[in-house]
C-alpha cells in the first residue's frame, strides 16, 4: 500500500519534472560579477551530476576565456513560470549582475495557456530590470506532440518578451540539443551532459554580450 | 480378514467422538478444496486479466519508432502467422474546440485496429471500438465534454486535423485501476495518425507494439528473441506475466495469506482429528486389552482401528466435499466487485483431487500417533491399571518430525517461499513451546492454591486427577485459541487502518503549485474541509557533513536522497503521523539551532538518527539541520506524507507553493477543474476519485474475505474444544456419579463441573490472549508496519466466549447423565 | 425400630426386546440396629434390592419407607441428604474418587455437610483403621484392601444410621476379605449402625443377625442367624 503511494508521489513529481537538483559550487572565489541562471530543471541539470549542468559547465567555459564571473545555479526542477515569479525576490538576494532565465517549458507541459507565462515572464524581466540586472532570456519550445496551435503561441512568447523589454535573447536555448537521441536522457525530454556541453555553447556568446552590456570584463 | 462388524460396533458406540472427527475432516476438506478451487479461478481470471490488462501477450515499448531490427522480427513473425501486431501512440496533447474558444490538455492514444486484443473498451453507445473509432472519428472521455463544454457530434481540432467526436469512453481494459493522468482520455484512430502531424522529432510519444501469439507456448522464446534483437536502454519488452501489474500483486499477496490461513485451519483440523481419535481409542481401551489379552497381535487391532479411521475419513471427505459444492453458492457473491466479472468461480477438479490427496495424507498423519499408541496397551489395562502415558516418547518425536516436514512441504509449494515456510512452521513451535511453559506456571500455581469454597477447590482437584490430560488440552487449546485470536486482532486493526486511510471523507483531489498569494482564492474555490501544505522544493547535499552523491544514490531501488524533494513546514504532527524517536516533533532544549523531523522511511535510503545533521540545499541556499525526532505514518491510504518537516520560522521565507487534498463529489470535479484553470491557469487539478473509490472498495473486500476463510480457523478451533472437552468426560462422570451418592446435590455437581471447565476455558484463553496481543502488535508493528490498537473490549469478548464455550459443551456432557439415577452408571461400571 | 422398609418392590428391565423381572413383589422389614446380610447367586437381584433400599435406583411398583417416610418417588435432590447423613456405602469396586487422596476422599461427605471437624473425623477414622501411613496416597496407589478400609471409612465419617455394603469384600482376597468384614463388624457394633449386607458367599452370610435368601427375585428364606 505505501509502496502504491510512493509511487503516485514519484509519479507525481516526475509529471511535474521534479528531479535531483544539486548543491551548487563552493564558496564564491573573487569574481567579477555574479550570473544568476534562473530557470527550471534545464537549468538544474535534471539526471545529471551537477558539474554537468550548463550553469557549471558555463562558468568553467568562462574562466577559460578569461571572464572571472561565478554564475549561480538557481533551477527548481518542475518550476512553472509562476513559481519563477514568486521566487524573483529570493534570487535577488544573491546580488545577480546578470540573470539567465529560462523557464515556461513546465507551463507547456502541463498545456497552460501561454497566455499566463507571457505575463509571468514579462513581470519577472521587468521585475528584474528594475533592479538594474541585465537578463539573457532563454527562448523555449514546446514538444510537437501538443499541437500546432499550441507550439505556435508558446513560441511566440519570447521573441515577444525580449522585443518589448529590449531583453537578450537565446533563440533556442535546446538547439541542436532537443529530440536529438545521444543528447538527451531516456525521457527524451532532459539533455544528457553532452547535451548541455552543446546548450553551453549556445548560450555563450549570448552572456558575453550581456557582460559588455554591464560593462565588466 | 476384517471383522466388519467389529468395526460398525465400534463406530456407533462412539457417535459422538466419530461425528467430531468427521467434521474435522469435513472441515480439512472444504478449506483445501474451497480453497483451491479459488486460487485456481483467481489464478487463470488473473493471467486473463494481466493479458487484457495490457491488451496483448506482448508488448513492446519505446519512446521513439522501433528500430528497424525489431521491426523486421514483428513483420516476420506476422508474416509467418505467428502473431498479429496492433500498434498505438501513447502522448499528451492540447486539443481545440472548432467553434468558440476553449482548448484542454488531453492524453491522447492514437491506436491501430486490433487494439486491444484482449479486453473491451466501454463505450458509451456500447458498440466496440474499431466500429465507432473510424477515420475521421474521436472517442474522449465524460471528462472532456464536460470541460470544454461540447456534446457528441462536436467537432475537436486534434494536432492539424479536426475530428468528430462520436463517442464516450467509459473503461480502457489496460489502464491499470490506479493510473492517473493530467487529462482525459482521447481516442484517434491510427489512420489519422499522420493528418494530427503531432508525431515525430521533437515530440514526446510513447511508441507501443502490441502482439497476440498464436501459440501461447511460443511467448517466452518470442519475447526473448525481440530482447535480443533490441537495445534495452530504447526499447523495453514484456510479456503480459511479467508486465507487473500492480492488481496481479495484490492478489499474490491476498492468495498469500489465505493460503497460511488455510494451511493453519489444516493443522488444527488434524489437530482436532488427533485428539478424537485419542479419546475414542481411550474409551475402547478396555476392549483392545481384552482382545490382546485373547491373543490378538497389535497389527491386527491396528488394522481394524485403521479401518475405521479411514471410513469415518471417507465420510468426512463425502461431507467436506459436499459442504464446497454448496459454498461455490455463496462464494461468487462475496467476491463479486473483486474479481473481474468475467471469472466464474468454480470447484476445479484439480483442487478436488490435490484436497482428497492432501486430506488423506493430513489424516493418516495425526491419526498415526493414536494408532501407534495402540501398540503399548497392556493387557493388565483390563484390571483398570492404568499406564501414565508417556508424551515423549521416540515415536512421539518420529511423528512428530514426519508432521512438521509436511507441513513445511505444504507451505513452500503452497508459498513458493522457503524464508515464510521457516518462518510459519518456526512461529508454531515457538507458540506450542510458550503455550507449554504459561501453562505449565499457571497449572503449578492453581496446584499450590486451595481456595475455601468446596465446589472449587473440588473443582481443581479435579484438573489433577491422575492421568490427567489437563496441560495438554491448555496446551492444545491456547495455541489454537492463541492464533485464531491474533488473525481477529490483526484483522481489527487493519480494518482500522483502512478505514482511517479511505474514511468517507478522504481526500480524492489534489492540487498542485498554488502560489501563497493565491491560497485565499483557491481556499473560497475549495470551501471548508481542505487541507493545505505548504512546500518548499530543496535537495539533501550532505548527511553530518558528508556529501550526497546523487548519482550513486540514484542507482539505488526505492527512493532515494539524490532528487530533488518536497520540504514542508508546521508546528504538529499530521493525524496520521506519529514520533517514533525524540519524543517531540521538534526540541526546545536546541535554543537556535534548526531543527528537521524525518520520516521514517529515509531511515531506508540513509542510515541517520536523532541528533545527526544534514544539510540541505533551499534555491541556492544551503542550510544545515539537527534531525529532532523521527516519525512514521499510521496509515496506508492516499494521504500527502512529508519527508522532511522544519519548523515555521526556519524555512516560511523561502519560495514555496501549496498544495491542497480536497474531497470532492464525483459530480462537482469537471467543474471545479474549469473553475480552478479559470482562475488560477498555474494551479494543476488531479483527480483520484476511481483510484481512491476502487480501492477502497477493494479494501472492504479484502477483510471480508480473509474473514472468511479464517472463520474455517474458528470452526476447527470450536471442533477441538469440542473434542477435549469429550476426551475427559468419563471421569468427570465418574466423579459426578460418587458425588451424587455421598450425598451432594444437583447443584453441587454442577458447580464443581463448571468451574472445572471455567478453569480450563479461562486458563486456556488467557494464555491465548496474552500470546496474541504480543503477536499481534508484532505482526502489525513491525510486519504490517502499522498502528496496533490492543482492543481490549473486544480481546475480553474473545476470552469470555471461550470460556463460555468450553463450559457450555462441558455443561452439553455432563448434564444429561446427571438425570439418570447413579445407579445406572454404577451398573455400567461395574459391568464388564 | 424398623428403620428401613420395603414393601411390595418390582424391578423390572428391558434388555434388548425382552422384559426381565429381577425382583418380585419383595417385602422387607429391617430393625435399626440390625446386621442384615441378602444372599444369593448371581442373577438373584440381590444388589438390585440394594439399590432401591438405598434409594439409589426406583422401583417400577411398590414402596421404600426410610425410618417411616417415604422416599420412593423422592427427587434426586431430596434423596441428597440422605445419602449424605443417613447412608453410608460401600461398593464391591470402591468407588473412590480418583481425584482425591485417602484422607480427602473420606473427609468429603463431611465437608460437604460444611463440618468444620471433617478433616480431624477423617484422620481419627483413617487411624483406627490402620491407614494413617496412606492418607496423602490417591486410590489408585493403594491396594484393594487398603481402598476398601477408605471407603468403609468414608462411609462412617457422618455417622450414618444405615450402611449398605454391595458384596465388599468381592474384589478381595480372602485374608483382606475377612480382615475388612471384622472392621466392619466391629465398627457396626461399636456404634449401633444398622448394616445391610449383600453378598453371595454363604461364609459371610454366617456372621449376620439375619440372612434374606433371594432367589430369581423372589424372598426365599428370611431367618435369623445365631
Amino acid at each position: 500500500m505505501r509502496n502504491l503511494f510512493t509511487i503516485f508521489t514519484l509519479a507525481i513529481c516526475a509529471m511535474t519534472g521534479a528531479g535531483p537538483a544539486f548543491a551548487a559550487g563552493a564558496d564564491k572565489p573573487a569574481s567579477n560579477g555574479t550570473i544568476v541562471a534562473f530557470g527550471d530543471s534545464l537549468t538544474a541539470g535534471y539526471g545529471v551530476p551537477e558539474s554537468e549542468a550548463y550553469p557549471a559547465q558555463l562558468q568553467r567555459k568562462l574562466h577559460q576565456a578569461g571572464y572571472q564571473w561565478t554564475v549561480i545555479n538557481a533551477g527548481i526542477s518542475g518550476e512553472t513560470s509562476t513559481g519563477a515569479l514568486a521566487r524573483v525576490e529570493w534570487v535577488m538576494k544573491l546580488k545577480p549582475d546578470i540573470v539567465i532565465l529560462e523557464t515556461g517549458a513546465n507551463d507547456g507541459l502541463r498545456g497552460q495557456d501561454p497566455v499566463l507565462a507571457y505575463r509571468n515572464i514579462d513581470k519577472i524581466v521587468a521585475t528584474l530590470q528594475s533592479k538594474g540586472v541585465v537578463v539573457v532570456l532563454a527562448g523555449m519550445r514546446m514538444l510537437k506532440n501538443l499541437g500546432p496551435a499550441y507550439t505556435t503561441k508558446f513560441a511566440a512568447i519570447y521573441p515577444r518578451v525580449a522585443k518589448e523589454r529590449k531583453v537578450i535573447l537565446v533563440p533556442f536555448f535546446l538547439e541542436k540539443v532537443a529530440g536529438k537521441e545521444g543528447l538527451n536522457l531516456s525521457d527524451g525530454v532532459h539533455p544528457t551532459g553532452k547535451g548541455y556541453a552543446i546548450v553551453t555553447e549556445t548560450v555563450y556568446p549570448y552572456l558575453v554580450k550581456a557582460i559588455k552590456q554591464k560593462g565588466g570584463a | 480378514m476384517v471383522n466388519l462388524r467389529f468395526i460398525a460396533r465400534q463406530m456407533t458406540g462412539a457417535k459422538r467422538q466419530c461425528a467430531v472427527f468427521i467434521l474435522c475432516v469435513a472441515l480439512s476438506m472444504i478449506t483445501l478444496v474451497s480453497l483451491g478451487s479459488f486460487r485456481e479461478s483467481v489464478e487463470s481470471s488473473l493471467l486473463r486479466d494481466a493479458q487484457s490488462l495490457h491488451g496483448a501477450d506482448i508488448i513492446v515499448r519505446s519512446h521513439a519508432p522501433l528500430p528497424s531490427s525489431i521491426e523486421q522480427e514483428i513483420a516476420a513473425l506476422v508474416h509467418n502467422g505467428q502473431a498479429k501486431s496492433a500498434r498505438f501512440w501513447d502522448f499528451y496533447s492540447v486539443v481545440q474546440k472548432v467553434t468558440g474558444e476553449g482548448s484542454l490538455l488531453c492524453d491522447l492514444k492514437v491506436v491501430e485496429p486490433g487494439y486491444p486484443f484482449y479486453g473491451r473498451v466501454l463505450l458509451g453507445s456500447g458498440k466496440a471500438l474499431t466500429e465507432v473509432l473510424r477515420p475521421g472519428s474521436v472517442v474522449v472521455e465524460q471528462q472532456l465534454l464536460d470541460r470544454l463544454r461540447l456534446r457528441l457530434g462536436d467537432p475537436l481540432k486534434v494536432g492539424n486535423a479536426t475530428l468528430v467526436v462520436r463517442d464516450v469512453v467509459l473503461q480502457e481494459p489496460d489502464r491499470p485501476v490506479n493510473f492517473f493522468s493530467l487529462g482525459p482520455r482521447v481516442f484517434v484512430a491510427a489512420a489519422d495518425k499522420d493528418a494530427l502531424g503531432l508525431i515525430g522529432l521533437g515530440s514526446r510519444v510513447e511508441h507501443v507494439t502490441l502482439l497476440k501469439l498464436a501459440h501461447k507456448g511460443d511467448l517466452d522464446a518470442i519475447a526473448a528473441r525481440l530482447s535480443s534483437v533490441s537495445d534495452e536502454t530504447r526499447v523495453r519488452v514484456a510479456t503480459y506475466k511479467n508486465a507487473g501489474s500492480r492488481v496481479k500483486r495484490f492478489f499474490d499477496n491476498l492468495l498469500f495469506f489465505l493460503n497460511l490461513s488455510g494451511i493453519f485451519t489444516l493443522l488444527l483440523s488434524g489437530f482436532g482429528i488427533q485428539s478424537t481419535l485419542f479419546a475414542l481409542l481411550k474409551e475402547q481401551e478396555r476392549t483392545i486389552a481384552v482382545l490382546k489379552a485373547l491373543g490378538a497381535k497389535s497389527r491386527f487391532i491396528i488394522g481394524h482401528f485403521l479401518t475405521v479411521t479411514l471410513v469415518l475419513g471417507a465420510i468426512g471427505t463425502l461431507v467436506g466435499l459436499t459442504g464446497s459444492f454448496a459454498l461455490q453458492h455463496f462464494l461468487p457473491s462475496l467476491f463479486s466487485g473483486l474479481i473481474p466479472a468475467q471469472v466464474t468461480l468454480q470447484i476445479s477438479f484439480s483442487a478436488i483431487w490435490q484436497g482428497v490427496l492432501i486430506g488423506l495424507l493430513v489424516v493418516l498423519l495425526f491419526t498415526a500417533l493414536p494408532l501407534y499408541r495402540l501398540k503399548e496397551v497392556k493387557p493388565r489395562a483390563i484390571f483398570g491399571k492404568e499406564e501414565a502415558a508417556r508424551i515423549w516418547s521416540r515415536s512421539t518425536w518420529v511423528i512428530a518430525g514426519v508432521g512438521a516436514l509436511f507441513f513445511l512441504s505444504m507451505v513452500l509449494i503452497r508459498l513458493r517461499d522457503l524464508k515464510t515456510g521457516l518462518y510459519f512452521v518456526l512461529a508454531l513451535v515457538g507458540l506450542i513451546l510458550v503455550s507449554y511453559l504459561l501453562a505449565s506456571v499457571v497449572l503449578w500455581l492453581l496446584r499450590k492454591s486451595s481456595p475455601k469454597n468446596l465446589a472449587l477447590r473440588q473443582a481443581l482437584k479435579g484438573l489433577f486427577r491422575p492421568h490427567n490430560a489437563s496441560l495438554s488440552i491448555i496446551v492444545t487449546l491456547s495455541a489454537a485459541l492463541g492464533v485464531i485470536f491474533s488473525l481477529t486482532l490483526v484483522e481489527k486493526n487493519l480494518d482500522a487502518s483502512f478505514i482511517e486511510s479511505f474514511p468517507p471523507g478522504a481526500p480524492n483531489v489534489f492540487l498542485i503549485d498554488i502560489q501563497p498569494d493565491q491560497k485565499e482564492g483557491v481556499a473560497r474555490l475549495l470551501g471548508p474541509g481542505a487541507t493545505y501544505y505548504p512546500i518548499v522544493k530543496g535537495t539533501v547535499s550532505a548527511v553530518n557533513e558528508k556529501p550526497i552523491n546523487p548519482e550513486q544514490e540514484r542507482k539505488s531501488r526505492g527512493d532515494n536522497l539524490g532528487r530533488e524533494m518536497n520540504l514542508t513546514y508546521r508546528n504538529d504532527l499530521l493525524t496520521d503521523e506519529r514520533v517514533v524517536t525524540g519524543g517531540t516533533l521538534f526540541r526546545k532544549d536546541w535554543g537556535d539551532t534548526l531543527q528537521v523531523s524525518v520520516l521514517d522511511t529515509v531511515l531506508k535510503m540513509h542510515d541517520m538518527k536523532v541528533g545527526d545533521s544534514i544539510t540541505f540545499k533551499i534555491q541556492g541556499v544551503p542550510m544545515t539541520a539537527r534531525i529532532a525526532s523521527i516519525r512514521t505514518r499510521t496509515s496506508s491510504g492516499f494521504t500527502p506524507f512529508f519527508y522532511f518537516v522544519f519548523p515555521p520560522e526556519a524555512i516560511a521565507g523561502a519560495p514555496h507553493t501549496i498544495f491542497a487534498a480536497v474531497r470532492v463529489d464525483k459530480n462537482r470535479i469537471s467543474p471545479l477543474q474549469n473553475q480552478v484553470v479559470a482562475q488560477f491557469p498555474n494551479i494543476s487539478v488531479i483527480d483520484l476519485t476511481e483510484t481512491v473509490v476502487i480501492f477502497g472498495r477493494i479494501m472492504a473486500k479484502l477483510s471480508t474475505i480473509v474473514r472468511f476463510f479464517t472463520s474455517f480457523s474458528i470452526a476447527a478451533g470450536v471442533l477441538i474444544v469440542v473434542s477435549s472437552v469429550f476426551a475427559t468426560r468419563y471421569a468427570r462422570i465418574q466423579e459426578a456419579v460418587y458425588f451424587t451418592i455421598l450425598g451432594a446435590r444437583r447443584r453441587f455437581v454442577l458447580a464443581v463441573f463448571a468451574a472445572e471447565n471455567l478453569l480450563l476455558g479461562l486458563v486456556s484463553g488467557a494464555i491465548a490472549l496474552l500470546m496474541s496481543q504480543v503477536a499481534s502488535l508484532l505482526i502489525c508493528r513491525k510486519g504490517l508496519d502499522m498502528e496496533y490498537l490492543p482492543y481490549p473490549a473486544d480481546s475480553l469478548l474473545l476470552l469470555a466466549a471461550t470460556t463460555l464455550l468450553v463450559v457450555l459443551v462441558g455443561m452439553a456432557v455432563t448434564l444429561p447423565l446427571l438425570r439418570q439415577k447413579p445407579v445406572t452408571f454404577l451398573r455400567e461400571q461395574s459391568d464388564e | 425400630m424398623t428403620i428401613l422398609q420395603a414393601l411390595d418392590v418390582t424391578k423390572n428391565y428391558r434388555i434388548g426386546n425382552r422384559d426381565i423381572t429381577v425382583l418380585d413383589r419383595v417385602s422387607l422389614d429391617v430393625k435399626e440396629g440390625e446386621f442384615l446380610v441378602v444372599k444369593g447367586e448371581s442373577g438373584s437381584g440381590k444388589s438390585t434390592l440394594l439399590t432401591l433400599l438405598s434409594g439409589l435406583d426406583r422401583p417400577d411398583q411398590g414402596r421404600v419407607f426410610i425410618e417411616g417416610r417415604d422416599i420412593t418417588d423422592l427427587t434426586e435432590d431430596a434423596l441428597a441428604p440422605l445419602r449424605n447423613s443417613t447412608f453410608g456405602f460401600v461398593f464391591q469396586s470402591f468407588h473412590l474418587v480418583p481425584s482425591l487422596t485417602a484422607l480427602e476422599n473420606v473427609s468429603f461427605p463431611a465437608e460437604l455437610r460444611q463440618d468444620r471437624t471433617a478433616r480431624a473425623k477423617a484422620e481419627a477414622l483413617l487411624e483406627r483403621v490402620g491407614l494413617a501411613h496412606r492418607m496423602a496416597s490417591f486410590p489408585h496407589q493403594l491396594s484393594g484392601g487398603e481402598k476398601q478400609r477408605c471407603a468403609i471409612c468414608r462411609a462412617l465419617i457422618n455417622e450414618p444410621r444405615i450402611i449398605f455394603a454391595d458384596e465388599p469384600t468381592g474384589n478381595l482376597d480372602s485374608v483382606n476379605g475377612s480382615a475388612i468384614l471384622q472392621l466392619l463388624l466391629e465398627l457396626q457394633r461399636e456404634r449401633g449402625t444398622t448394616l445391610l449386607l449383600v453378598t453371595h458367599s454363604p461364609e459371610i452370610a454366617q456372621s449376620a443377625d439375619r440372612v434374606v435368601t433371594l432367589k430369581d427375585g423372589r424372598v426365599v428364606t428370611d431367618a435369623a442367624h445365631g
